[in-house]
């Protein structure tokens, strides 16, 4: 099974995905914050990113989602093409656009995100891995 | 919010209504996609869907998508990072 691992960052899990902005610049690197308790199984969305980065993507409006905690409110979805080039993931998936991000991420990869892969420190503590 | 995207939430809000009230409904589990206030694409997942909206309506800010049956009226808790 292929696998990506990725080098916590302050000291939390990251992955790194890769996103395809609309207006001709290559693909661009976002790294996020591997957060198992940011949603549920059956939430409508499985990303948060910066609103921005939504629409340079050309996200495409996919309802609103009420949040609480740290991001209370009402948030739009967009519908974004998100990779893992490592894993060959490359899939349009459900994100929510947030006006910012934790600081030292560029968002979130929730649980639902999380959920389709197996996940963990693969025996070194030091990193965080994905494997599809 | 422009007209056209009140329109296009309109028959969306309709949709996940009725997808949550009816699990029979015309467009049941499908990933449906809105263009000008009108069902313009069906999928059965989120990358067919985008696709099949893009050939049909190039713009995003002229459409929306939903997932019918999905309930998006469910508050979702983000934790907070300290």
């Amino acid at each position: 099974m292929p696998r990506s691992q990725w080098p916590l960052r302050n000291d939390r899990p990251s992955i790194q995905i890769t996103l395809t902005f609309a207006q001709g610049s290559g693909p661009t690197a976002r790294d996020l914050l591997a957060d198992t308790g940011a949603g549920n199984a059956q939430a409508s969305f499985e990303l948060l990113l910066e609103e921005s980065d939504c629409l340079m993507c050309g996200g495409t409006p996919a309802q609103t989602v009420v949040l609480s905690g740290a991001y209370a409110g009402t948030h739009p979805i967009y519908l974004v093409r998100v990779r893992l080039p490592n894993l060959g993931f490359d899939h349009v998936l459900p994100v929510v656009g947030v006006p910012a991000v934790p600081a030292g991420f560029d968002g979130i990869a929730c649980f639902r995100f999380l959920n389709r892969f197996n996940y963990g420190n693969y025996g070194d503590s030091g990193q965080f891995g994905l494997e599809l | 919010m422009t007209n056209l995207q009140q329109l296009n939430g309109d028959l969306a809000k309709k949709l996940m209504k009725e997808g949550l009230n009816n699990p029979q409904c015309a467009y049941a589990g499908k990933f449906v996609g809105i263009a000008n206030g009108n069902v313009v694409a069906v999928a059965d997942n989120w990358d067919e869907l985008a696709r099949r909206l893009h050939q049909v309506e190039p713009d995003p800010a002229k459409t929306c998508a939903l997932e019918v049956g999905r309930d998006y009226d469910a508050v979702q808790e983000i934790w907070g990072l300290h």
